[in-house]
């Protein structure tokens, strides 16, 4: 194709689009390149935003008619045995007041195409149903741009942004990314669970519009390290249950197997209770966190989003990680296109960006999480269960006295593991996000 | 050579489906596509001026949204594309479909005379396969339907193939003519960079009652003679009797055979009697 | 309640009701609902609670509380009874100089629905040289065919047939006319309907009157099959709707009932019309069979779909003088050619038996099957839909129990010729 661009965005994600808004903003021009139907195809329903990175984006989002589920007025967590768990959460009304929309549960499918339209209004150009298969590099191995599996498909660009996902065979073909390594990724399933708005009103105790966030922790990974969620949307319930790659392949589990049995737990069983299965599917996660992190930048391209790997495992951030990053990175190319210097050294404001901001901060700060999860399976097994044990046994009434319990809970726990194991091991989750 | 093809949104019907027990609309993930053998009509009109030279416009009545059909069209090498969008025209049934549809034909004609009109020859939504036939009604044009081949155009005739009962027949007729399309008539393209782009860029043309020219009192609900009065499930044709053939296998066969002999006696024997015969 | 600010009550649309038909959109008179995500919004500022989009909702998806309360008005009355228009009306249509065999199914259809309204049955019958189609139309149950008889009519032409049908209906008036959803059949109806600016409903699977108002209820799958309409024409005559063949039942044949049969004369114009120049009929495939007409289908589905059981099955049909066909899982997978496709996007089917061998029974397939007298499934899994409809259902390896099945079914059939 003989028509140049400025910017080359591959991906219409949150990443990509969020760049996008940034580039038309100032004027540039940019084009999307988007393999799915149209952006938020093949992505998967039910996720959080957070209004605080959106409004960096779209100060006027909730005008532009945002496709909000429900604003979050409670966050849970839940640490679980296999039929017992504790739940703890903090609710409070200035979520409904001055900080409303602080964190809020979007469909993707929707809020991406929305997102995309927004872009378009601004003046990107956003071509879905295209596959890029290959960068465009001059003799220098700089990037001039993309190939897509169209015919008449080159694109050449001065920049190109990959904000393509996790998922990215692009990144294969290239190089630009090592493969993610299995105990790198988790493999999320996601289902979304149809019910009356109002039930979910009852069950979730919120008023219309509002909703809760649950993470959940303990025995349902089946001992594996992963984290599950469950998401008020406005008529369904988003249940998220994910393990390491490596665990899942070792232990040859089923991921659609775990989702069926954690839906059966006697807390999650009554809040989905007369559901109807709307939507299943199977993702990846990039939970390997600051090490895993590619090079950010090169001659003529940045990397955004889960495509750099950026996702805090601990606080289930992936969205707003990409939103940022992908405004940082159209800021950077802003500034090299006027300075006409898109090589590696022009766009290294890039990296200096993102690690003043939070994404690298927290990424750092996140960075030996993954492995202590990953490393510490008595997590997922033997504590949930010791936990279970003693309240279990503290909350029966038998006569028997609170002392005698308590010895009788110790002695449980001094024959399953010792009091310096578990010291060590609070020790170590604590270093590992100080 | 200037041809019109009329378009429509459709839901990606596969997914549409009525709760039994509530009578409520189920409509997860519905999808809206452009007509599958409407996009073969433009594939082909296309076809057709890269053969014989000349230009194509596609034109779609519908809610805003179904501009997305239209980009579809220029996509593959529409020309032009124009929205008949407005309040007047819902709840429109074929009749008043085909009306406002020729209404807009009429303007574009006065433009640039129109030598060819080519439709889906059903929407996939509706199955009803009227409007095409409409349009040639309300335009005075020649009809062609089920046309699964083009053969050429000539001295102002067009020569095709039409799929018809028992056969298929080779029919010659005056221009101005509208055809619809079977699937047969052409495989449709996969879009190159630079057309996607055109389509995506592409500034849809939007017209209402009052460009068209139209009858008030013939749009819309007030021109549609048949009116909805219910929807509903399919129904249910209630069970019958069961055999478990996993635990018992033979007896389970032999039981079945035995009820389906007595119960159905008389058209067991008439089947059997049928049968021999043909085998002999 | 819902009011709005100026304490008015307003109407609401029902969550989940809406089908996004758009109907209040032309109804509302403020202009005040527009669509969002594929269902009606109703902006309550605007509303003025006149209850039209309520009237008008096809599916009670729109409430006002206070219609709700008054309980609405029957909607029988017609506003401007069209009495002129007596009887029900059948377009005969002519293949290979006999009627179609669709045609006299709607005859029986016709009989039916004129005793319901207590009048006669027409046949309309364009062509040349049609005299014993004449004679057999009444045969099947027809008053008084009116035919008109024309060289320029033994070639099927769409401006020609539907200039002729439209005379008949001007001349003879009925309430109602058939026609056969073939080809043919589908191509005038509609050139028909928009010269008298009356209304079609296509492909109807059920063909009633309403008690009430005496109006046709014309019910035909759309959504793909998905979801059934019930569709009135209400001020137009005549009421016009096709049907697909072997959807109605064919009726017995009397060739000693009475009829009239009345020539009408026609004009048309004769020049500038399209010319066929060659008709080539479609040569039967090896194999091919027409699946519409088997007493028997032995059906395959996607859990049959094996080329190795084909065989198998074919015997079972074979045993009971019928046929294969499938559904189009099978075909998808190359293993039967399309003209096998038994369902909404195939063929409409309506055999003796019908036996589903591994077919769970997607609604698309059912509506192609809902004729069939009896059903017959085989499936390892009991929950599959057609093992929900079937009147025999038996849960279990169809490699197992098809060989037991053909087993039995000939011990059966030489006992019967023992006998015989």
């Amino acid at each position: 194709m003989k028509e140049t661009f400025d910017v080359a965005i591959i991906g219409a994600g949150p990443a990509g689009i969020s760049a996008a808004c940034t580039l038309a903003d100032a004027g540039i021009k940019t084009i999307v390149i988007e393999r799915g139907e149209y952006p938020g195809a093949k992505n998967v329903s039910g996720g959080v935003l957070y209004g605080h990175n959106l409004a960096e984006i779209l100060p006027d989002y909730t005008e532009r008619k945002c496709p909000i589920e429900r604003n979050i007025v409670e966050m849970r967590i839940w640490y679980l045995s296999k039929e017992a768990g504790y739940s703890i959460g903090y609710r409070d009304s200035i979520f409904t007041g001055d900080r409303k929309y602080n964190a809020f549960t979007v469909g993707r499918a929707k809020f991406d195409r929305w997102f995309a339209e927004q872009a378009h209004k601004k003046g990107a150009l956003v071509v879905p149903s295209t596959t890029v298969a290959d960068l465009l590099r001059d003799g220098n191995g700089t990037v001039t741009g993309v190939v897509t599996s169209r015919v008449d498909g080159e694109v050449r660009a001065r920049v190109t942004l990959l904000a393509n996902g996790i998922n990215s065979p692009l990144a294969a073909v290239t190089g630009y990314r090592a493969e993610p390594k299995p105990e790198q990724i988790a493999l999320a399933v996601k289902e979304t669970i149809e019910l009356p708005a109002e039930v979910i009103e009852q069950r979730f105790g919120v008023s219309a519009g509002n909703g809760v966030t649950t993470e959940i922790l303990g025995e349902m990974t089946g001992g594996m390290s992963g984290v599950a969620v469950i998401y008020t949307n406005r008529d369904t319930l988003s249940l998220s249950i994910g393990a390491n790659l490596a665990e899942l392949a070792k232990n040859k589990l089923k991921p659609y197997d775990m989702i069926e049995s954690f839906k059966q737990h006697p807390m999650v069983a009554p809040l989905i209770a007369d559901g109807q299965p709307r939507e299943y599917i199977a993702h990846w996660l990039a939970e390997g966190g600051y090490d895993a992190m590619p090079k950010l930048y090169g001659d003529g391209y940045l990397i955004a989003g889960d495509s750099a790997m950026l996702f805090n495992a601990l606080h289930r951030e992936g969205n707003n990680l990409a939103m940022a990053s992908g405004k940082m990175a159209a800021e950077t190319i802003i500034e090299a296109l006027n300075k006409n210097d898109c090589s590696r050294r022009g766009l290294s404001a890039y990296g200096e960006r993102m690690a003043e901001s939070f994404v690298i901060k927290d990424m750092k700060k996140y960075r030996r999480f993954g492995s202590f999860l990953y490393q510490h399976n008595e997590l997922y097994t033997q504590l949930p269960r010791l936990a279970s044990f003693a309240a279990r046994e503290m909350l029966t009434v038998n006569g028997v006295s609170k002392k005698q319990k308590q010895k009788l809970i110790m002695k449980e726990i001094r024959s399953k593991t010792s009091l310096f194991k578990l010291l060590r091991l609070l020790w170590r989750g604590w270093r590992s996000v100080k | 050579m200037h041809i019109v093809c009329c378009v429509k949104q459709v839901p990606d019907t596969t997914q549409v489906k009525i709760d039994p027990e509530t009578n409520t609309l189920i409509r997860a993930g519905v999808e809206s596509i452009c007509n599958p053998y409407d996009l073969v009509a433009v594939e082909a009109a296309v076809q057709l001026v890269e053969r014989y030279t000349g230009r194509v416009t596609v034109i779609s009545m519908g809610p805003p949204q179904a501009e997305s059909a239209l980009r579809e069209c220029l996509s593959i090498g529409a020309n032009e594309a124009i929205l008949l969008s407005d309040r007047a025209f819902a709840g429109a049934d074929t009749l008043a479909t085909s009306y406002t549809l020729s209404q807009a034909i009429t303007k574009i004609n006065a433009a640039e005379p129109v030598d060819l009109i080519i439709c889906g020859k059903q929407a996939i939504d509706g199955d009803t396969a009227q409007t095409g036939p409409g349009i040639a009604t309300w335009m005075g044009y020649t009809q062609l339907t089920y046309v699964s081949e083009i053969i050429g155009i000539e001295n102002g005739n067009i020569t095709v193939r039409r799929e018809i009962e028992g056969g298929c027949e080779v029919i010659q007729g005056r221009l101005p003519a509208m055809l619809t399309a079977e699937l047969e008539l052409a495989s449709i393209r996969y879009a190159t960079l630079p057309e996607l782009i055109r389509a995506l860029r592409y500034e849809v043309k939007v017209w209402g009652a009052k460009d068209i020219n139209a009858a008030p009192e013939k749009l819309g609900l007030k021109g549609s003679p048949t009116s909805v009065r219910e929807i509903f499930a399919p129904p249910v044709r209630g069970g019958g009797i069961s055999f478990d053939a996993k635990e018992k296998k033979e007896q389970a066969v032999e039981d079945f055979l035995g009820a389906l002999f007595t119960k159905e006696k008389t058209l067991m024997e008439e089947i059997l009697i049928k049968a021999s015969y043909a085998q002999e | 309640m819902p009011k709005n600010s100026k304490g008015r009550e307003v109407a609401e649309v029902v969550p989940g009701k809406c089908i996004g038909c758009q109907l209040c959109i032309g109804e509302c008179p403020t202009n005040v609902i527009t669509m969002e995500d594929g269902v009606a919004v109703i902006e309550a500022e605007g509303c003025i609670g006149c209850g039209k989009c309520v009237d008008v909702c096809p599916v009670e998806g729109a409430i006002l509380f206070e219609k709700q309360r008054k309980k609405k008005a029957p909607k029988a009355a017609v506003a401007c009874p069209i009495e002129e228009y007596k009887g029900v009306a059948v377009f005969i249509e002519v293949q290979n100089g006999r009627g179609a065999e669709v045609s006299w199914e709607l005859m029986g259809k016709a009989r039916e629905l004129a005793q319901k309204l207590d009048t006669r049955v027409f046949g309309f019958l364009p062509g040349y040289n049609i005299k014993s189609v004449a004679k057999e139309a009444i045969a099947y149950g027809c008053d008084i065919v009116y035919t008109l008889d024309d060289p320029l009519l033994e070639t099927y032409l769409s401006k020609v047939y539907g200039k002729a049908l439209a005379h008949l209906c001007q001349q003879v008036k009925p309430d109602i006319l058939l026609l056969g959803a073939t080809p043919l059949g589908r191509d005038v109806s509609s050139v028909v309907a928009t010269q008298l600016g009356t209304g079609l409903t296509a492909d109807c699977t059920g063909l009633d009157i309403d008690p009430e108002c005496r109006l046709l209820m014309m019910t035909r799958p759309t959504f793909g099959g998905s979801i059934m309409a019930t569709i009135l024409c209400r001020n137009h005559r005549p009421q016009m709707s096709t049907v697909r063949p072997r959807v109605m039942k064919l009726p017995e044949k009397d060739m000693q009932r009475r009829g009239e049969i009345k020539k009408l004369g026609f004009e048309a114009a004769r020049d500038s019309l399209p010319q066929v120049l060659e008709f080539i009929p479609r040569t039967a495939e090896a194999g091919e069979v027409d699946i519409t007409r088997a007493p028997v289908l032995v059906v395959v589905g996607k859990g049959a779909c094996d080329s190795k059981s084909l065989p198998m099955l074919e015997e079972l049909a074979h045993l009971l003088g019928g046929t294969i066909a499938c559904s189009r899982a099978v075909i998808e997978a190359g293993l039967l050619p399309y003209p096998r496709q038994v369902g909404q996007t195939g063929k409409t089917v309506a055999p003796k038996i019908y036996i589903g061998v591994g077919v769970s029974g997607a609604v698309q397939h059912l509506v192609g099957i809902q004729g069939s007298d009896k059903i017959i499934a085989i499936n390892t899994d009991s929950q599959a839909p057609l093992m929900q409809i079937a009147d025999y259902a038996i849960v279990g390896d169809y490699q197992q129990v098809v060989p037991r099945l053909i087993e039995g079914i000939k011990v059966r059939t030489e006992k019967e010729a023992s006998k015989g």
